[in-house]
């Protein structure tokens, strides 16, 4: 019985993508917006969440504003899959510099280019980090934290579709320390959404001057292995043309008291990530409940 | 300096920093090279915060992975002395 379903929901899977590849973008983006909007209809818990977040951030501060940014936040979720559905059309080979353009700061390139060292990324859900994996697996192998796919016909046909980009999936439930460390003893990129609610391993900063509990793992990744840690964010700036900007390495040098050198890292990414979302709020998942009243 | 009076000298190093950041109920006079990283509650997460505080406290850097391999106290011990503890 599971591998009827597991066969009708690939071939499903199969015809929307056979439709995506075969209508022109700014079509497939029309579609993906729709569906967008009906998620953003049904889904009035997530509805919510997302206008009290972006109230509480601050970034907006009129209620029905707020829900407009809301709504394209949605909007530009359901763009980010529809980009990620088409990446390897225009990702591969040169092409991808007519869509791309940098603001990577020297110390991270250089980090980057050197074969002897690892790095750590943090990132936030802002714009489209699945092209900045793509772009910056050209320097070295990136790993990072994905969701795998119940059905393994659907995986190995995601799998397939991402074949020439060097991305070395950790599956969530694999997502040990172990295998981050594997990871930097590789020399290769570990690149790591940090800001969804961490849970108890985690440590209260402020994000948008509210505290939240922000996931340590980079931070300690770094102080314990010395592997260069920086904030990326990649900015989309037209129909399929983005911006991939980094920070400068962050660097912290341990001052014996580990939560006060894990609050300083974690200050300042959660400070990288506010800046980028205030360049364009309609770019963030609001809809993640990082503050939480239990807290 | 006798191996046994290193040990026990260590052990008690890692007993004082495993006791500050425990959230878990442990019998701390319980503690002894026989004790597991299972026993002292440490995964995989934790594990990191136990280094750093190793470096601090004990000044010797231990590669992550290998801390990742063992599973008791005494082992942690045996690598801090290899490493000049």
């Amino acid at each position: 019985m599971k591998e009827i379903r597991y066969f009708i929901e690939y071939c499903l899977v199969r015809l929307i993508l056979f439709l995506f590849d075969a209508l022109p973008y700014r079509f497939a983006c029309m579609i993906g917006i729709g569906a967008g909007t009906i998620y953003w209809w049904i889904d009035r818990k997530r509805q919510k969440v997302a206008v009290a977040n972006i109230l509480k951030s601050g970034v907006e501060t009129d209620p029905k504003k707020a829900r407009v940014i809301a709504k394209k936040a949605v909007h530009s979720m359901a763009i980010l899959l529809v980009e990620s559905l088409r990446s390897n059309e225009f990702l591969e080979g040169d092409k991808m510099y007519d869509h791309l353009t940098f603001d990577i700061q020297p110390d991270v390139m250089a980090a980057l280019e050197d074969p002897d060292k690892g790095l750590i990324i943090a990132s936030g859900h802002f714009g489209n980090w699945e092209v900045a994996g793509h772009y910056i697996s050209r320097f070295k192998p990136v790993a990072g934290i994905t969701r795998k796919m119940n059905n393994p016909r659907v995986e190995k046909l995601v799998k397939q579709r991402k074949s020439r980009y060097r991305f070395r999936p950790i599956p969530k439930h694999d997502s040990n320390t172990g295998r981050f460390l594997e990871i930097l003893d590789e020399k290769e990129i570990l690149a790591l959404l940090f800001d969804q609610h961490a849970g108890s391993y985690g440590l209260m900063v402020p994000f948008f001057g509210h505290p939240a509990v922000t996931f340590k793992t980079v931070a300690m990744l770094h102080l314990v292995t010395r592997t260069p840690l920086c904030f990326a964010s990649c900015k989309r700036v037209g129909p399929m043309k983005f911006e991939l900007k980094s920070s400068n390495l962050i660097q912290v040098k341990r001052s014996g008291n580990k939560e006060e050198d894990l609050r300083n890292i974690l200050t300042q990414l959660n400070r990288d990530l506010e800046n980028v979302i205030r360049e364009d709020p309609t770019q963030y998942l609001w809809a993640h409940r990082r503050w939480r009243d239990d807290d | 300096m006798s191996e046994t009076s290193k040990e026990e000298i260590i052990i008690g190093q890692l007993r004082g920093i495993l006791e500050e950041s425990s959230v878990k109920d442990q019998d701390w006079d319980a503690f002894c090279a026989a004790t597991t990283i299972e026993d002292i509650g440490l995964d995989s997460l934790t594990i990191l915060d136990l280094l750093y505080d190793i470096e601090e406290v004990i000044g010797v850097h231990l590669e992550a992975k290998q801390v990742l391999k063992i599973s008791t106290v005494g082992e942690i011990v045996s690598l801090l002395i290899a490493e000049g503890a």
